[in-house]
């Protein structure tokens, strides 16, 4: 694994207007960057990436038959008990579930070590699946690249091959939501609605706050139509905590990602896998939080922290470090693994699981050892060892 | 190979249209809704007075507009038996036709967007016929069902108590991770 300097395609800004990527820029700041590239071996990917990846979802999911029947853990990940049995349920009737992103620190020597699992609201789909594909397609015709390069990315055929394995068990109509000031989540949700429109499954979109809830109980639309399957990018203990919530689990109402997910999203998932797989090359040791001072050599994270924030790291040397945020509650501690530095770029690998299959990857690399919203995203290649390290064409 | 073989985008790059969210002025949008009586239609959009106004804009019209027949039989060929009487339109001529069975309300909505008058709702009577669907004049009266178009709204459908009960605990923050 390399991080090497490239050329920037000198279109990319106009491509990405052309297909509706707004986010590449963020308040003025580049997230979209590609100045530079990782390279990876097939054996890399393989070997240290894809193969984890699936073993790491088949511990998280062997975990929710058990999680799920028994209260005293759900205690435990915090799940609000008015929603206990309908996640519980949602599990014993295996309602289908879409995606999600398994977070690895990785440096390319050694076992990736994974950070968390994003499998509510995993974002950075669009750049994964489609723009960094897009990149190699054009680093390649341009030589900059060899024409052998690859990459790990199928996700794009793998999310509409999986809207179509979905389309015949969602109750009409379907929709997708997300919050309508977020312009990085609406652009999620068109790619998504693109994807499943390419499988033959329509869905309009609505902003998360336009929905409706009837005097019977049921979630609308503007147009006062009941909804029959909404995905949502949002996460499931936020809906939890809204207003709207507690009508959920009557409502009729299927969610993407299903209920049950929510006992995978949740931090609290780590120190019970490392529980039950003690040891396990991919895992760092972790355990739920006591309070109190953070001895050296671990990370404290809330369960439900996303983007990076309210993460406290006591590093071995001594060294601290923390981040602000808006989040609260019960937290889990891991033993401190810091990302690897590439030119003083932070890399975390985002591998990708579309249904149960691991089907790429994306990198994002911040500046700072904790991969905050300020992020961005470069792409990847697969080369031969022997490639030259710099192209001009 | 590890990549998908192929990659393409069917609704994304027609941006505009979906991508709103850095020009927000809320869209105005128009709201139709099939109504079987005022109470149902005052439930779902709020407001008794634009119903009941509603449906007495959709009687008047009712004669005028309703499919005709020349005979009952063949009005009982689309509509149901009990609803196929004999009418009078406004300039006197008489037919056989069925009877309004519901209205059909168009709203132009702002939005919550202030300065922006609440445009007059459209009203127009509603028929229907033997296969539970519902017709609704489309501007070209004439002989039997010609000048009907289908409405595609169902009829009282769940009305809404609430919205912007979701959301909330976003708290303005990007909510994917």
């Amino acid at each position: 694994m390399r991080r090497i300097g490239i050329v920037e395609r000198g279109d990319w800004q106009a491509q990405a207007a052309e297909c509706g990527f707004r986010f590449h820029t963020i308040d003025g700041a580049r997230y979209w960057d590609e100045r530079a590239y990782y390279a990876f071996s097939m054996a890399q990917i393989e070997h240290d990436l894809e193969d984890p990846s699936v073993e790491v979802h088949q511990m998280a999911m062997g975990l929710v038959d058990e999680i799920v029947e028994s209260d005293a853990l759900m205690q435990r990940l915090a799940i609000p008990e008015a929603f206990r049995d309908w996640i519980a349920e949602s599990w014993r009737k295996r309602e289908p579930h879409l995606y999600g992103r398994l977070d690895f620190a990785y440096d390319g020597n050694g076992p990736a070590k994974l950070y968390e699992l994003n499998y509510d609201t995993p974002t950075s789909l669009f750049e994964a699946a489609f723009f960094q594909w897009q990149w190699l397609e054009d680093q390649r015709a341009s030589g900059r690249l060899p024409r052998d390069a690859d990459q790990f990315n199928s996700i794009h055929e793998a999310l509409v091959d999986r809207f179509a394995e979905l389309a015949s068990s969602l109750p009409p109509p379907l929709l997708f939501a997300a919050v309508r000031e977020s312009e990085e989540d609406q652009g999620t949700i068109a790619y998504l609605r693109d994807c499943a429109s390419q499988a033959g499954l329509h869905g309009a979109a609505i902003a998360l706050e336009d929905i409706g809830l009837s005097e019977d109980g049921r979630y609308t639309d503007l147009d006062n139509t009941v909804i029959g399957s909404l995905f949502k990018l949002y996460p499931l203990e936020d809906l939890f905590n809204d207003d709207f919530g507690r009508a959920l689990p009557k409502s009729g109402l299927r969610l993407i990602e299903p209920p049950w997910k929510a006992v995978l999203s949740n931090k609290g998932l780590l120190p019970l896998l490392w529980e039950r797989h003690r040891g396990h090359p991919n895992l760092l040791a972790a355990e739920f939080d006591t309070g109190g001072d953070l001895p050296a050599g671990w990370v404290r994270k809330p369960l439900h922290s996303r983007e990076g924030a309210n993460i406290e790291l006591h590093l071995a040397d001594g060294q601290r470090l923390h981040s602000d945020g808006p989040y609260a509650g019960p937290s889990i501690r891991q033993a401190a693994h810091p990302l690897p530095a590439f030119d003083g770029h932070y890399p975390m690998v985002g591998s990708w699981i579309v249904g149960d299959h691991a089907c790429g990857i994306g990198i994002r690399e911040d500046d700072s050892p904790i991969t905050r919203d300020s992020a961005r995203f470069v792409p990847h290649a697969i080369v031969e060892a022997d490639a030259p390290a710099t192209f001009y064409a | 190979m590890k990549r998908s073989k192929t990659t393409a985008l069917l609704l994304m790059g027609t941006a505009p249209l979906l991508f709103t969210a850095c020009q927000r002025t809320a869209p105005v949008e128009v709201q139709d809704g099939l109504y079987t009586s005022v109470e149902t239609c005052a439930q779902a959009v709020g407001d008794t007075a634009t119903c009941r106004i509603a449906f007495e804009q959709a009687k008047l019209q009712s004669a005028d507009t309703a499919p005709q027949y020349s005979s009952r039989a063949a009005c009982e060929a689309e509509f149901p038996a009990e609803e196929c009487v004999e009418q009078k339109t406004s300039t006197g001529h008489s037919f056989i036709g069925p009877l309004m069975a519901g209205f059909f309300l168009s709203q132009m909505m702002g939005g919550n967007r202030a300065g922006l008058a609440q445009q007059t709702p459209q009203a127009s009577p509603a028929f229907r016929d033997n296969r539970q669907g519902w017709l609704r004049p489309n501007g070209a009266p004439g002989a039997g069902r010609a000048g009907m178009a289908p409405v595609s709204a169902t009829p009282d459908r769940a009305v809404t108590a609430n919205r912007g009960g979701f959301g909330r605990s976003a708290n303005g923050r990007s909510t994917g991770g």
